[in-house]
């Protein structure tokens, strides 16, 4: 086994998410039997994967579909820099590597049997966005409580995964609570910031955990709203970015502290970041 | 070498008068054979300065990170005021801010000839005049300070510090300092395989830690041309494309800018001789532009300046 | 296990018949002191040198470059990784127990890095014990010993006209059973000299604690005056024995995935595709590299991550030296607990 060698994977779909472009998602699938069996026996939403184009490098992508969906993967990528305008270029049929799934993902079994909030802002719902698919799978649905979904985007061409989404609203076995920053004509769901939303919506903590991803000022902000409402750090989850090469704590360079987020995380409890060096 | 009392006394009067928010020297290292550069932010820490060979850096280079409006004193000799006066020249520096204490330079002693010449553990060295006492563990020895001098000081054309505020002690007459580099002339002595050959074997030792850079006074850029991904202009490796395109693309940019100090070659865990491309270039300079770098206050080195006036155009 | 000697003079002869069979790679002279080269001759070993050599020889396991993969037409194919068995022989304890630290990232069970295990496999290695500490050695003060045996297969000890081997791995004795075996004098004597050498040694710093006193201080000003004259270059880390950061890089010419070391100590190693670096001066890249070696590996392993070889300390061209760092950090972080 190489820890460093990337499956090869082809290109089934490219899905533009947003008005401007800077979204959009890739379904994946496995070149190799042998790959897609070992990859769905370690897969749990939350993990992520490096994403290779030969020539331009690799970087990490959180899983955005839940293992139910099919024999694709899904990743959401954003337009950022060299790397992910070459991803974004990508087109049905071409060939690309990955490794993965890496790092923990969300700790499915501790949350079964509880409510769930779950909280997201911009691209970083990707994750959140699988786990959410996961859980409301027929055959897991019942191993949850109540499921609340805060999701929040600048403005409504920023909203991923609209049609779906949408759906969500018709259910009756999930809350979802969608905002934009500015107000804008037709759209009659929340406008605000995240933490302001979830301040209003105010979950309740009781049998609660609380799952949050998004830009690092949304986080920053959602946290001690959550820790105000009641939630103890140990039932507060996040997903952490940091630059990464290796994405199996080889390389040295994501660590906060004695921990790798590659490795130790990326998801951690706000209780063990709080125990951890103020290095991020 | 400076009278240490009376430069001291000096850090101490510019400090406790306000000149000055901070003095750059050089404090005795955690090795006999080393100095350790030093910010004496009050007046009472000056007894911590020293004045030896031992000071191998570049003070000049530690400038750069400095808050911009902070008044600083430098402890100058000839290659730290001349990078100065370059580094002013390019707008790095703002020469109001600086209050330079020249001080008299006899050269640099190169530690690591220094400890092969002796082969021993060095416990202490003692500079007498024109010798250095060394005192091992179970000898002493005595060997003319000449010997182990560092090349760029043995090669060194311009000692003295230029465009100071204040000197401390005297300079020493000054008789048969080489007006080229004798390493630059024995090198061009040689045709051009030989000189590939010489400088594939130095440039092969290299590890890229980028110390060379990191010493240099003028390598100031905020993102080095090796650090700079899209494109990339070097491998990334210590292959012959890495390493060879390193030190030959940064001695280009060096052209007409390097000041001869040496620093480079000191701070080099590898030991690897760069300075002859760099002062090699420096004598095209010299010759094609009649351009000295840190000769005065104005001159922009001729491949970092722009005029409109420019008698060779750009091909319409 | 048991001690074997060969005489001082009929040790190039032994080299020599290893010479057939492995690479044999020995500290030699070089433009730069001393470094360690694959040597076709015994003459060209020196062994029990006053100094150590200047490039550390982790870099036989984890090479500064190596090549990844070759890639065609968008798949990756790693390189077949055959090569003559490499037989490392006059390597310092501090080395060999950075190859014993370094195990532990590399060879971690179910996690092992394909490259270093097989260099790691095809390697026997034979230390040399240090009976003549430098002014920059201070193994003993981070867990180490001049006569340690960590990470090699045979430790060789020189008592002045013999050379005494003692094997601890299975592949180190099957390359020394041959020898004749030491008698019960020379073995004492090799077991006094191991005494006397760690007994010798002077301690840089008390190690008690360091790891909670560095904890103390993250947020301390200390690392601002520490990193004041920090040039940021990569020489101690490059250096090092230990450090083992590396970069993974697409060169497309090649047509290469490859990897290369890369040190905290440089700006652009933290630095974030956003802009964002959460590393983002000198005095915050020297806490984690003094943390990392002190705080970080006491937290995985319960063992320092310094072997005390003073690579860094005789080689920072401003003279920053780690030790001078640790005991201030210890005096700062008393002077605090004192003030509470």
């Amino acid at each position: 086994m190489n820890l460093y060698q990337p499956m090869p994977m082809r290109v089934e779909r490219v899905i533009n998410e947003t008005s401007d472009l800077t979204l959009k998602s890739f379904e994946l699938t496995f070149e190799n039997k042998t790959d897609q069996k070992a990859f769905f026996e370690k897969y749990n939403p939350g993990q992520f994967c490096q994403f290779s184009v030969f020539g331009k490098g690799e970087a990490p992508f959180g899983i955005a579909s839940a293992a139910w969906e099919g024999p694709f993967v899904r990743f959401t990528v954003q337009n950022v820099g060299s790397l992910t305008q070459t991803i974004h270029n990508l087109q049905p049929g071409d060939l690309v590597g990955v490794r993965g799934p890496l790092g923990n993902g969300f700790p499915l079994d501790k949350l079964k049997g509880r409510n769930l909030v779950i909280i997201g802002g911009g691209c970083a719902f990707s994750t959140l966005y699988a786990l959410t698919k996961h859980i409301m799978y027929k055959e897991h649905r019942k191993d949850y409580g109540q499921l609340t979904i805060v999701y929040g985007a600048r403005n409504s061409g920023l909203c991923l995964y609209k049609a779906d989404i949408e759906s969500w609203y018709d259910r009756s076995d999930m809350v979802i609570h969608q905002a934009i920053d500015v107000p804008e004509e037709g759209w009659d769901h929340h406008v605000g910031y995240v933490p302001d939303v979830v301040k209003k919506v105010a979950p309740a903590p009781k049998n609660t955990s609380a799952i949050v991803c998004g830009p690092p000022i949304m986080t920053k902000f959602t946290l001690p709203i959550l820790s105000e409402l009641g939630f103890p750090p140990k039932e507060i989850y996040t997903s952490l970015e940091k630059r990464m090469k290796c994405g199996v704590g080889k390389c040295g360079r994501c660590n906060i502290g004695s921990k790798y987020v590659c490795k130790d995380g990326p998801v951690f409890t706000l209780a063990e970041l709080n125990d951890l060096p103020q290095d991020i | 070498m400076a009278n240490i009392d009376a430069l001291r006394q000096e850090v101490s009067r510019v400090l406790s008068e306000k000149i000055v928010d901070v003095v750059l020297g050089f404090e005795a290292g955690s090795l006999p054979t080393r100095n350790q550069p030093v910010f004496i932010h009050k007046a009472k820490e000056s007894k911590r300065l020293v004045d030896n060979g031992f000071g191998s850096n570049n003070l000049a280079a530690l400038l750069a990170q400095r808050p911009k409006d902070e008044k600083i004193g430098v402890i100058c000799r000839g290659c730290e005021s001349r990078a100065i006066r370059a580094l002013t020249v390019e707008q790095q520096l703002n020469r109001e801010n600086l209050y330079l204490i020249g001080v008299p330079c006899r050269g640099i002693i190169d530690w690591r000839a220094l400890e092969r010449a002796v082969d021993g553990e060095i416990l202490a060295v003692a500079e007498d005049g024109e010798d250095l006492l060394v005192t091992l563990k179970d000898d002493e020895k005595k060997l003319a300070r000449a010997e182990v001098l560092h090349s760029a000081c043995r090669n060194c054309r311009q000692p003295d510090p230029v465009g100071t505020d204040v000197l401390i002690g005297e300079l020493p007459a000054r008789e048969g300092l080489a007006q080229r580099s004798p390493d630059v002339a024995a090198f061009l002595g040689k045709d051009a395989d030989a000189r590939y050959a010489i400088f594939s074997e130095e440039a092969e030792r290299c590890i890229r830690c980028y110390a060379c850079r990191e010493a240099c006074p003028m390598c100031y850029c905020t993102e080095c041309f090796v650090d700079h991904i899209t494109p990339r202009w070097s491998e990334s490796m210590v292959s012959k494309g890495g390493t060879q395109a390193w030190h030959i693309i940064r001695a280009f940019h060096q052209t007409g800018r390097c000041v001869s100090c040496g620093a480079c070659e000191r701070a080099c865990p590898m030991e690897i001789k760069m300075e002859y491309i760099t002062d090699r270039l420096n004598e095209d300079m010299q010759d094609m532009y009649g351009f000295e770098v840190g000769a005065n206050d104005s001159d922009q080195p001729p491949f970092a300046a722009f005029s409109l006036d420019d008698r060779n155009r750009f091909k319409e | 296990m048991s001690y074997k000697t060969t005489p001082v003079n009929q040790f190039p002869k032994l080299v020599s018949q290893w010479i057939k069979k492995y690479d044999v790679t020995a500290p030699a002279e070089a433009k730069n002191g001393l470094e360690y080269k694959t040597i076709g001759d015994p003459a060209e070993m020196m062994l029990n040198n006053r100094v150590n050599t200047t490039y550390a020889p982790k870099a036989f396991f984890l090479p500064q470059s190596e090549k990844l993969f070759t890639v065609e037409h968008g798949r990756f194919q790693a390189p077949e990784l055959k090569t003559k068995p490499r037989l490392l022989l006059g390597v310092r304890p501090c080395d060999t127990r950075a190859f014993w630290l370094l195990d532990t990232v590399f060879l971690a069970k179910g996690e092992e890095d394909a490259y270093w295990q097989r260099r790691r496999a095809d390697s026997l290695v034979i230390s040399f014990g240090c009976d003549t500490p430098c002014a920059s050695c201070f193994c003993t003060s981070v867990g180490g010993e001049p006569f340690g045996r960590e990470g090699s297969d045979i430790q060789m000890t020189q008592l002045e006209d013999v050379y005494v081997f003692e094997a601890f791995t299975e592949k180190g004795s099957a390359l020394i059973n041959k020898l004749p075996e030491a008698d019960a004098a020379t073995v004492k004597k090799v077991k006094a000299l191991q005494k006397t050498s760690a007994a010798e040694m002077p301690k840089a710093f008390d190690n008690t604690n360091l790891r909670d006193h560095l904890y103390a201080l993250f947020e301390d000003d200390f690392w601002k005056e520490v990193a004041e004259t920090c040039l940021g270059c990569g020489v101690c880390t490059y250096l090092c024995p230990t450090c083992y950061c590396f970069d993974i890089v697409d060169e497309v010419q090649r047509g290469e995935r490859v990897r290369n070391w890369d040190t905290c100590m440089f700006r652009v190693y933290s630095q974030e595709a956003s802009g964002h670096n959460p590393r983002p001066n000198k005095a915050a890249r020297t806490r984690q590299r003094v943390m990392h070696k002190y705080a970080y590996w006491i937290d995985s392993i319960n063992e320092f991550g310094c072997t005390g070889c003073g690579r860094c300390v005789v080689n920072c061209p401003v003279n920053i030296d780690i030790r001078e760092i640790v005991s201030a950090a210890q005096a700062r972080s008393a002077k605090m607990e004192a003030a509470k």
